[in-house]
């Protein structure tokens, strides 16, 4: 009985495995494309062949050293430290807006939670107008400051997949804490935080990640201020008709860059992925 | 009926809050009368400093906003500026001299910004009043006052909602929903080509904008109708397929002996690791008509000439869809995997005892339990989906353009379209007018499903 | 006593000879901030130029500020806010009719007549609004012509379309041309007399009379011709040399395709295609560059002093020479240099046939991209008389 059980687990592990192959191929081939052309030599946008005629590291060098018209250290600074700091704001918001909605019962919960969900469904491009004249009123524009405002400003309205999971936690922890004297502050920072780790970590990626991508934001809020552009904004600017057919394979270059911290976040981060967390917490 | 008996009740419950601040102002004592007039007093006299000040403080900050500005926003409001850039020709320097006119999108934005603050004024100057009276049936009843220590304490358990909700809100209300408020508005003006500052003004039409869009050409109704068909289609396919491929790979990766798996999930990342713009920019290249996918299959001879990806319009929807994916997947893998491993164990060892196998396992935990942590998810998903710019702009711009449409392509959605019609009109009432009409729709939809679905009726069963 | 008055006196003395200097008129030196907007290309000329123009007006006291903003975004970001807009910037002339709308474009009354004298006319034209001149033209190369493969062609095969086609044919080549884009297809639409105007704010073309359709008939045999390949300029820059004998496009690419074909380079003015049975010379839209100044400036005078230096004879030249761009002004486009550049001369070719985009509304893009993409997928469901009403009818905004 157990033998075949086993085996047919083995059997099953083996499709799985080749699935999982085949499927992380076909993902990572455009990014293995990518990585293709930052070492490209030959210059121009568009090749007829996958395989570059030569090799080079130039466009990663260059990227670094020739920062007359595009000063990519200076953006990839400037983002790195936006993205950390929206990172780390943008988190303890979404979280703790998303344990109040969750475990918290008070008058306006509701209401709030629809309309939070309401908000994000207006497809306006003036708000973006809109944003910069209002950060103009508290002369915030054109800073860095002014980014992390807003990137971190809409971060609450995405309480829904934390909440989601804060509220499958049982009751039953939180009320053995109060039990024992503890307020709602500590059993958020001590309790529920500790066990909900994979969706901690989910925030964090997601909210280190926006800074980067972004280029529309950031060209209405920097506008002129060249120094200050974060790096997607940049790299957006190698596209344009007088400079991609030289700038595209260190364009290429710049945008593997980009993917390095966010793949090293995630690795850091993976050792939270650990399941069944809250399964023994309650037995015990 | 059930909704004029709520609509009544809810109505007597403001008049019920307005006679209680007529009555307490009546009843009250000297001090809570004053609080009346100066925010804070009734704290600030009662021993609680801290709270006292600061409403003090919000007091004198907000008089001195309206007299400097704000009351002359509001006004601004009425007519969105009457003073037109004007050029008065001067001799003596040889030119015209240019007076500034007023900017009516600024008068707009701030009128509408001076409001929140105003009522925000409100909110505390009640919640003043409210604690005075407080205070004062405390000392009747011969208690204290709570102090500043006391207060912190409540604010950190009771309150607790109070002190973590509070930026939020506030950032919330400065970045979405003034600039909301802003561009709802603006469906009610003429704000178009003919009408830009700093140059010229624009000004309150009312409805117009919205009858000229009902009575529409043939052309028109047409491009919008197929728009909103594949807009829908394209957003359920999209969320769906994703949802279901997430937790389909996040359950593989997740099985039990499968080894590696923070490399499997790494790969995954790796791909929204890279911005949106770039890895779509590479797709539209890859799959271009001459491209490099149709190049090496041609190589290969797979196929004799190039397949249309982009440029059919049949084609064109299943590789957006497609693309979708490659984009989606690894989030949604994230997001199930992180719920899954928060699924009780002990869940699926009593119904392996039970003598469950995998299927059924799946069927009877695992799925329910996603779908109910998700619910809210999916449906934001699913709006977003709806409004998803980025995908599709950057991947086909939203063609193959078709003469059967206005200004539009096969593969448009209505914010794409929304957005072409912007950027070559400026045409911004009319497309606030269209925006309005679709967030009236998506919004409606989906605050029934969001309030009937299970997962708000079973919230408390749940936990 | 008498050290009191002694003290008394030397403070009078020392008081009267400050009020002497008080009293002399010191040149009062004016406090100028400007700012200027450029291209990031351009960061490093301008800077120079900036420098030159402050050594060349020393009675002021000048704070010049540069700002990177390309000449396509100058619209967009003057309307975001126009207060924070720079003083003095560059942009394209397909933009002249939004900015003036909007009230952005300080009027050139300043030195105009010199101005008009001394720049090319159609520069001046599009840079005109009822008579009023609204910008100082700066460069005049914003259109398009004919590369092609001197290996492949002789001088006289590029004179006809067909011509081309078929050369290129035989030796397993393509014409390049991007039909599906309105800025191109007008060329032939433009060369066959049909005209673009701007009537009560609406697009109206008259493309959907007999003479547009067989246009569009000559366009569907060109397209459905084996030679024939569309893309844009990636693809054209990738095949050029190899799989593309020839393309239609701009002086933005001049560099990069000198560089491809090296000695087999060579640029000329649109060919001549043929229309029911007629050879017709392609025509084309021209393009330039000019300078504007800010209606809302707090400096007309200085701000006009500096667009117009930005601007004149000696820093077109320069232009030319460090960016290879197409001066407007009259002397300077008859410079050597000027004129021994191959690509300028190509367009200087075509320039007779080039018209301005000034009556194009932004409405005529997407319908008349729509309609090139049919003829190049070979979508024959609509005839060519129903694709050209819908054309007209969708660019006039209905």
């Amino acid at each position: 009985m157990m033998k075949n059980m086993k085996s047919r687990e083995r059997f099953s592990n083996g499709i799985i495995y080749a699935i999982l192959s085949f499927l992380s191929f076909v993902w990572i081939l455009p990014i293995v494309w990518l990585i293709l052309v930052s070492f490209r030599e030959e210059p121009g946008a568009y090749t007829a062949y996958i395989f570059p005629k030569s090799y080079t590291l130039n466009n990663y060098l260059l990227l670094f050293t020739d920062t007359k018209l595009f000063n990519y250290p200076r953006w990839f600074m400037n983002t790195l430290i936006v993205a950390i700091v929206t990172c780390a704001v943008s988190t303890i918001i979404v979280l703790l807006t998303s344990y109040a909605l969750s475990r918290l019962r008070f008058k306006l919960r509701k209401p709030m939670m629809n309309v939070a969900l309401v908000l994000g469904m207006f497809p306006g491009f003036m708000s973006m107008i809109a944003v910069y004249h209002i950060l103009k009123a508290f002369s915030l524009t054109q800073s860095l400051f002014a980014l992390v405002l807003v990137y971190s400003g809409g971060a609450a309205l995405g309480y829904y997949i934390s909440k989601g999971f804060f509220d499958t936690i049982p009751k039953s922890i939180d009320e053995s804490a109060m039990l024992d004297g503890a307020s709602k502050n500590t059993i958020f920072w001590k309790i529920t935080l500790p066990l909900s780790k994979p969706i901690v970590v989910y925030t964090i990626l997601t909210s280190f990640i926006a800074p980067w991508m972004d280029f529309i934001f950031v060209s209405v809020i920097m506008k002129d201020n060249y120094e200050n552009y974060t790096v997607a904004l940049g790299l957006f600017q190698m596209l344009s008709r007088e400079n991609i057919y030289q700038y595209f394979t260190r364009f290429a270059a710049g945008a593997v860059l980009i993917a390095i911290p966010i793949t090293l976040l995630f690795i850091y981060m993976q050792k939270y992925y650990i399941s069944g967390i809250t399964g023994g917490s309650v037995k015990g | 009926m059930k909704n004029t008996q709520k609509f009544k009740s809810l109505v007597n419950k403001v008049l019920n809050r307005m006679s209680d601040f007529f009555k307490g102002f009546k009843e009250g004592n000297s001090v809570t009368k004053g609080s009346y007039f100066i925010l804070g007093l009734g704290q600030l006299l009662r021993g609680q400093i801290f709270k006292g000040s600061v409403y003090l403080v919000t007091q004198i900050v907000f008089i001195y906003f309206m007299i400097t500005s704000g009351v002359s926003n509001i006004l601004g409001l009425r007519t969105l500026g009457t003073q037109m850039q004007e050029r008065v020709w001067s001799e003596e320097r040889g030119i015209f001299v240019v007076s500034k006119g007023d900017n009516s999108m600024l008068m707009l934005l701030f009128g509408v910004a001076t409001i929140f603050i105003v009522i925000g004024f409100i909110i505390t100057y009640v919640m003043s009043v409210h604690g005075s009276i407080q205070n004062e049936k405390l000392i009747i009843s011969g208690k204290k006052p709570n102090n500043l220590k006391q207060d912190i304490q409540l604010y950190l358990n009771d309150k607790y909602h109070v002190t973590v909700l509070t930026l939020p809100v506030f950032l919330t209300f400065l970045f979405t929903i003034v600039p909301l408020v802003f561009m709802i508005l603006i469906a009610f003006t003429n704000f178009d080509r003919n009408h830009q500052p700093p140059g010229n003004l624009f000004t309150w039409v009312g409805f117009e904008n919205f009858s000229a869009v009902l009575w529409n050409d043939p052309l028109k109704s047409k491009t919008f109708v197929d728009l909103l068909i594949w807009t829908l289609v394209w957003a359920v396919l999209a969320t769906v397929l994703n949802y279901i491929f997430g937790m389909i790979l996040a359950l593989m990766i997740n099985k039990k002996g499968i080894k590696i798996k923070k490399f499997w999930r790494t790969i995954f990342v790796i791909t929204i690791a890279v911005p949106q713009f770039v890895s779509l920019l590479l797709m539209s290249q890859l799959l271009a008509d001459l491209g490099t996918l149709n190049v090496i299959l041609r190589e290969f001879g797979f196929i004799e000439t190039f397949l249309p990806f982009l440029s059919d319009p049949n084609w064109a929807k299943a590789t957006v869809i497609i693309v979708n994916l490659w984009v989606g997947v690894p989030y949604t893998m994230l997001i199930t995997s992180g719920i899954l491993m928060n699924i009780p164990t002990d869940l699926y060892e009593s119904a392996k005892i039970d003598g469950a196998n995998a299927w059924v396992q799946f069927w009877k935990i695992t799925l329910p339990y996603m779908l109910f942590v998700t619910g809210p998810y999916l449906i934001t998903q699913f709006i977003g989906n709806i409004n998803n710019f980025n995908v599709i702009y950057l991947l086909t711009r939203g063609g193959p353009l078709s003469l059967e449409y206005f200004q539009a392509g096969k593969t448009d959605l209505l914010v794409t379209w929304l957005y072409k019609l912007t950027v070559n009109e400026q045409n911004y009432s009319f497309a606030s007018t269209i925006g309005i009409f679709i967030f009236l729709i998506s919004a409606f939809f989906s605050l029934i499903v969001f309030n009937k679905t299970a997962a708000t009726q079973k919230e408390e069963d749940f936990q | 006593m008498k050290k009191l008055l002694l003290a008394m006196l030397m403070l009078l003395m020392t008081l009267s000879l400050v009020a002497c200097q008080a009293e002399e008129p010191v040149e009062e030196v004016k406090d100028v901030t400007l700012k200027v907007w450029g291209a990031q290309e351009d960061q490093e000329m301008l800077t120079g130029m900036i420098e030159e123009f402050k050594a060349a007006n020393p009675g002021t006291n000048w704070t010049i500020e540069l700002g990177v903003v390309g000449e396509p975004d100058a619209r967009t970001k003057y309307l975001e806010d126009p207060e924070a807009a720079a003083d003095v910037f560059a942009f394209p002339n397909d933009q002249v009719m939004d900015l003036v709308n909007a009230g952005a474009l300080y009027e050139v009354t300043i030195n105009k007549d010199a101005i008009v004298a001394a720049n090319i006319q159609s520069a001046v034209d599009s840079a005109t609004v009822d008579g009023k001149l609204y910008g100082f033209p700066m460069t005049a190369d914003n259109g398009y012509f004919m590369y092609y493969d001197k290996s492949v062609f002789t001088e006289e095969d590029v004179k006809s379309l067909d011509k081309m086609l078929e050369v290129a044919g035989a030796a397993g080549k393509s014409v390049f041309f991007d039909v599906s884009n309105g800025w191109y297809i007008a060329s032939f639409f433009i060369g066959a007399g049909n005209k673009f105007e701007m009537v009560d704010g609406k697009q109206v073309l008259d493309f959907n009379n007999e003479t547009g359709v067989k246009v569009g008939e000559a366009i569907k045999a060109f397209t459905a011709n084996p030679a024939f390949l569309t893309g844009d300029d990636n693809v054209l820059k990738a095949g050029f040399g190899t799989t593309i004998a020839a393309g239609v496009s701009g002086t933005w690419n001049a560099g990069d395709i000198s560089t491809i074909l090296g000695a087999n380079y060579g640029a000329t003015k649109l060919p001549e295609y043929t229309l029911g049975g007629v050879a017709t010379q392609l025509g084309s839209f021209a393009g330039f560059k000019l300078m504007g100044v800010n209606s809302l400036t707090m400096y007309p005078e200085e701000a006009f002093a500096l667009a117009e230096f930005l601007t004149n004879e000696a820093n077109q030249i320069k232009r030319f020479e460090v960016r290879k761009l197409g001066p407007a002004n009259k002397n300077a486009a008859s410079n050597e240099a000027v004129l021994a550049d191959v690509a300028l001369s190509a367009l200087a070719q075509q320039a007779p046939f080039a018209m301005s985009q000034n009556s194009v509304a932004g409405t005529y893009w997407g319908p008349a991209e729509a309609f090139g993409l049919a003829l190049e997928n070979k979508d024959y469901t609509m005839s060519i008389q129903e694709m050209l009403d819908a054309l007209v009818s969708q660019a006039a905004g209905e």
